[in-house]
């Protein structure tokens, strides 16, 4: 691995992108949910939604939802796997966790299993699940190619990977909107709401670093996925990329 | 967009027993129409059918006919009879091929509207369309305002493939 990788526009030394990355998230936690909603117009849920139905989940699948934070795709994915299903609400960040079994307990959604874990170390055994999914995650991981390998061992063949994340769109005139937007507004929203300009700052300069919807799809079939097809939402801000397992 | 309206209704069949796919198990069949530029392909594994609109692999059945011929298939029209006749082409086997077909004619979706994009027409009635594929997962759905939720949201958000990135190739 290389010995430097991006934090947001910074260079810094490879092992200290998950403690950084981990400090964001520890900051945002209590208000996650609140400024998606507020930064996305709440537009979030639809794009959530979009992929959900995208997943193809049925009763009794095992799912795996990497980055799962305050559990808004887990709680669907339980409604669709139902009682014979498993669904895993995963994160790294201890504070995001507890955020999603809170949520997940106000309201009333039990049988999700919560773990703490890396995305490019997955604790589970080869051919494991039907469908995993990181959703606003991956551009956090530090090593995505590892994470993608990771993710492609324990799906079953014909298993299906989901990644929904911010990514870059195709209009002149959005891209303009978009970046007075992310760079202006997004970083003073986040310090009157959540008190934490800089990591909002961060979330703007981590979306321009993430690969565009081309390369992320090579990427992922690079990893071993057979098939990868991808789905731009909202005018290209945002891409559900889509890997099947061979 | 249409891909996926397409998608979701075989898997809710697939999903309600309406469709067995156990004889198209791993099965990728390719679809291709000779006079419009649409090309799906159909890869079914792990009991579900995904709708792609490319792949990197070799299909196992590769089905080409022109628009015309597709709508007489779909409004009755012998497989066997129209391959006799030269009006279909089917690379690898029939049999999977007749599969497929008889698998298409199960969905209530409105052919006529997905190729109008691939024609160049302006979907008028893309509300209407996508409300009449979900209106039968509604009516047999255990959870009818989850049916509803997902069509709507489809709409809202209106997904499709990027203009500046659809002529790259991986």
């Amino acid at each position: 691995m290389d010995k430097t990788t991006h934090f947001g526009f910074k260079d810094v030394a490879t092992e200290d992108k998950q403690n950084l990355v981990r400090g964001v998230f520890d900051s945002v936690a209590s208000k996650y949910d609140l400024m998606n909603d507020v930064l996305s117009f709440g537009a979030h849920r639809l794009w959530k939604r979009y992929t959900i139905a995208s997943s193809n989940v049925k009763t009794g699948d095992k799912v795996l939802d990497i980055a799962g934070g305050t559990g808004d795709l887990a709680i669907e994915f339980r409604k669709k796997v139902g009682e014979s299903g498993h669904v895993i609400l995963s994160d790294i960040n201890a504070a995001m966790l507890g955020e999603g079994r809170k949520n997940l307990t106000n309201k009333g959604v039990f049988g999700v299993d919560f773990v703490q874990l890396n995305a490019q170390y997955l604790p589970f055994d080869d051919n494991t699940f039907d469908c995993v999914s990181i959703a606003f995650g991956l551009r956090n991981v530090t090593d995505k190619d590892q994470a993608l390998r990771e993710m492609c061992r324990i799906l079953k063949p014909g298993g299906c990977l989901l990644i929904l994340e911010f990514s870059k769109t195709d209009s002149e005139l959005l891209k303009k909107f978009y970046d007075f937007y992310s760079f202006n507004v997004m970083p003073k929203l986040g310090g009157i709401i959540a008190d934490d300009e800089d990591s909002y700052q961060y979330l703007a300069e981590s979306i321009r670093k993430h690969p565009d919807q081309e390369t992320l799809k090579d990427m992922v079939l690079d990893a071993g996925f057979g098939f990868c097809e991808y789905h731009n939402l909202s005018g290209g801000i945002v891409a559900l990329h889509k890997g099947i397992k061979a | 967009m249409q891909h996926f309206v397409l998608e979701q209704a075989l898997n809710f069949l697939i999903q309600n027993g309406a469709i067995d796919l156990k004889p198209l198990d791993q099965k990728i069949i390719k679809f291709s129409l000779q006079d419009l530029p649409l090309d799906v392909n159909f890869v079914c594994t792990n009991e579900r059918i995904f709708v792609l609109n490319d792949t990197n692999k070799p299909s196992d059945v590769d089905i080409c006919l022109n628009a015309s011929v597709f709508f007489a298939l779909f409004k009755g029209e012998n497989l066997t009879e129209l391959l006799r006749q030269d009006k279909i082409i089917i690379h690898g086997d029939v049999k999977t091929a007749q599969l497929l077909v008889d698998l298409l004619k199960t969905v209530d979706i409105d052919l006529e509207e997905v190729l109008s994009q691939y024609s160049g027409d302006i979907i008028a009635h893309e509300a209407g369309k996508i409300a009449k594929t979900f209106k039968q997962a509604t009516q047999e759905s255990t959870n009818p305002l989850d049916a509803i939720k997902d069509g709507l949201s489809d709409l809202l958000i209106s997904p499709k493939v990027s203009e500046l990135y659809k002529n790259k190739h991986s």
